[in-house]
């Protein structure tokens, strides 16, 4: 007689309760990683979109057969994403676009970040009259509805030019970033706010002003150290938030009209989308990746630094 | 157990930290009520001396240490330190003022910013002040890092959150001690430690006060921390003092009824010592709405009319040992005995 002993299949415990926390990790990596090779992509493009051999000049018009057309070209080897109702080659556009969005986007998110920033700062540390002041201001841009008052910015400023004639400098894609940073200043300052708060009655900032720290110093050196991480957060997705407002205040007729934008592209490609939907799907397929680039990048982050701030 | 009254204070020129009448009141939103956090307390320490002050928690200790700090300030009051008033200071040189006493506190972690380095955070007093030369800045670092036991070049690279709780509080320690300050007030600093732990930074606090010539105010909820470290102990209850008595006679013969509840709910690692048991009933009243009369009467095993009446006053019943209780413990029933420990 013989005994088999069959040992129960024994579970791996090393590797058993590892794998879902992996692929829990691994996931949104895989979307990071994707936002940051697309966004790394773009903005090599268009740093040397003038040198490399295959991006043409954005008003580089492509004849076929001697003749410039309508788009006369789809998608293809000679024009990799067609060309537009002035026979320039989409692809090359959509670089030479994503130029002039990203720059008002880093800007207009660099406004936000350090009004908006400042002012929640203030709000949240010194609390009583500068609060006061701070959420008002804060709660008055949030009331008004963002189109609206982008619309009514940029009208305003275009008169304003004319009357003084000191913001000669303030063509259109100053007044767009401009408007789109005051509009970004509300949720910044909002959320610097609520991080302040939280942050002013931990222990080492009592520690600090029992040391003798001013309030500024304070600031600068407990404060907002711990804010970064959060705003930094914030900040690269509120970039993917305002590049997407570029988009839809060029199609209302409100974009940068030299050189181009995506929204710009979209608007007038839109048009005739059914004879050429090159000239409108790709610039809003370039729009929708970079955006969800930065959401990609925004959660991960978030991410990291909750895991952080918890094990602190 | 109100626990009014300046009986307890000894000449005020030999007192380092002298706080008369001490008020700390916080608005409830905008109900116009107000949290009686400390209602007048009165407390001395002297130069050297080692002040416990205990009472469970939300009684108003942490709140008193904060307000001798003026961290924030107090409703009324007055706190004169090293013979200056600092209530009436005005704001640089309250500032200057502070570097004189510095203040540990509960939660190690938390009293560092997870965002620098320790060096650079024990040396932040020093930078704030422009104390010395960056050479001599760095040498007086070293020190006191090595003293409290946390080796320097490590703190040069590391920041808090690679360091154990207790390594936290050292180096919180260090940080206040870079000043020279003449008095530290330890916020429950070993509460949030582990016990094996506490011993060794109770001895570190023990040693350095030796060595710098500190005066300490240690607050805790702990009734046996505070036994071994302090010369003196001060009960609170409900922003209220209750007793105030040297450490040995205080647990040898506690007078208020709430020493005696509080002493006997220390529990004692030995079933075969006989507990005394004073049990106490319900939770401490809102300190919003405090109890008239002595504030314990609501929960005093001994209670009668007079106590919801009328506020009773500490009052001296033995040497250096004050009471503020109409009907207070007779002949000093200990309730468990805590024996001396041997060192």
């Amino acid at each position: 007689m013989t005994l088999t002993i069959e040992s129960p299949p024994v579970a791996d415990p090393a590797s058993a309760p590892d794998t879902p926390a992996r692929t829990q990790r691994r996931r949104p990596r895989i979307g990071m990683w994707f936002g940051i090779t697309w966004l790394g992509g773009l903005v090599f493009c268009i740093v040397f979109a003038s040198v490399l051999p295959f991006i043409r000049l954005y008003d580089t018009k492509i004849r076929v057969g001697g003749k410039a057309g309508r788009y006369n070209l789809g998608p293809g080897w000679t024009a990799w994403l067609g060309t537009d109702s002035s026979s320039h080659d989409v692809f090359a556009r959509c670089i030479y676009g994503a130029r002039v969005t990203l720059t008002v986007g880093v800007l207009s998110t660099v406004i936000g970040l350090v009004v908006g920033g400042l002012l929640g700062i203030a709000s949240g540390y010194f609390q009583g009259w500068t609060d006061r002041v701070g959420s008002i201001i804060t709660d008055s841009l949030l009331a008004l509805p963002p189109l609206l008052l982008a619309l009514l910015l940029v009208y305003r400023m275009d008169d304003l030019k004319d009357v003084y004639s000191w913001l000669g400098w303030l063509d259109r894609q100053w007044e767009i970033t401009l408007t789109l940073g005051i509009l970004a200043i509300a949720p910044f300052a909002r959320i610097a706010r609520a991080q302040t708060i939280a942050l002013r009655d931990r222990e080492f900032v009592l520690a600090a002003r029992s040391l003798g720290a001013k309030s500024g110093r304070v600031i600068a050196r407990e404060i907002l150290p711990n804010l970064i991480p959060a705003m930094l957060t914030v900040a690269v997705t509120g970039l993917g938030i305002l590049v997407a407002a570029e988009g839809a205040l060029a199609f209302l007729g409100l974009g940068v009209e030299r050189p181009l934008t995506w929204g710009k592209m979209i608007s007038d490609g839109q048009r005739d989308l059914a004879r050429a939907w090159w000239a409108t799907i790709f610039p809003c397929l370039f729009l929708f990746l970079t955006v969800i680039s930065f959401n990609l990048i925004g959660d991960q982050l978030a991410r990291r630094f909750d895991i952080r701030e918890a094990a602190i | 157990m109100a626990g009014t009254g300046t009986a307890h204070l000894r000449s005020a020129s030999d007192a380092l930290l002298r706080v008369e009448n001490l008020v700390v009141e916080f608005p409830v939103g905008r109900t116009g009520l107000k949290v009686n956090a400390v209602s007048g307390i009165s407390l001395d320490v002297l130069r050297g001396e080692t002040l416990g002050l205990v009472g469970e928690s939300g009684c108003g200790k942490s709140t008193t240490g904060r307000a001798i700090m003026q961290l924030p300030r107090p409703t009324s009051g007055s706190v004169m330190f090293e013979g200056k008033e600092l209530t009436s200071m005005g704001g640089d040189t309250m500032r200057e003022a502070r570097t004189r006493m510095q203040m540990i506190f509960q939660d190690p972690i938390s009293s560092l910013n997870p965002r620098r380095k320790v060096r650079d955070i024990v040396m932040e007093p020093l930078t704030i002040w422009g104390r010395g030369s960056k050479s001599q800045r760095n040498d007086q670092v070293d020190r006191v890092l090595d003293e409290v036991g946390i080796d320097p070049q490590r703190a040069a690279e590391s920041q808090p959150h690679q360091f154990s709780g207790g390594q936290c509080q050292r180096i919180s320690i260090a940080r206040s001690l870079v000043l020279d300050p003449s008095m530290i007030i330890c916020d429950e600093p070993v509460s949030a430690l582990d016990v094996s732990v506490q011993a060794q930074v109770l001895n570190l606090l023990e040693d350095l006060k030796q060595r710098y010539g500190l005066t300490l105010v240690f607050i805790a909820h702990d009734l046996a921390v505070v036994k071994n470290i302090s010369d003196r102990v001060a009960v609170m209850y409900l922003g209220k003092i209750c007793e105030v008595a040297g450490s040995d006679e205080l647990y040898r013969a506690p007078a208020h009824h709430y020493t005696n509840v509080l002493l006997s709910s220390i529990p004692v690692p030995d079933p075969s010592v006989a507990v005394k048991r004073h049990p106490i009933e319900g939770e401490p009243p809102s300190p919003v709405f405090p109890p008239s009369g002595c504030r314990f009467n609501t929960r005093c095993p001994a209670a009668q009319e007079r106590c919801s009446a009328e506020e009773p006053l500490l009052r001296e019943i033995g040497d250096g040992h004050f009471v503020a209780c109409h009907y207070p413990v007779h002949g000093g029933d200990a309730p468990v005995t805590v024996r001396s420990s041997s060192n």
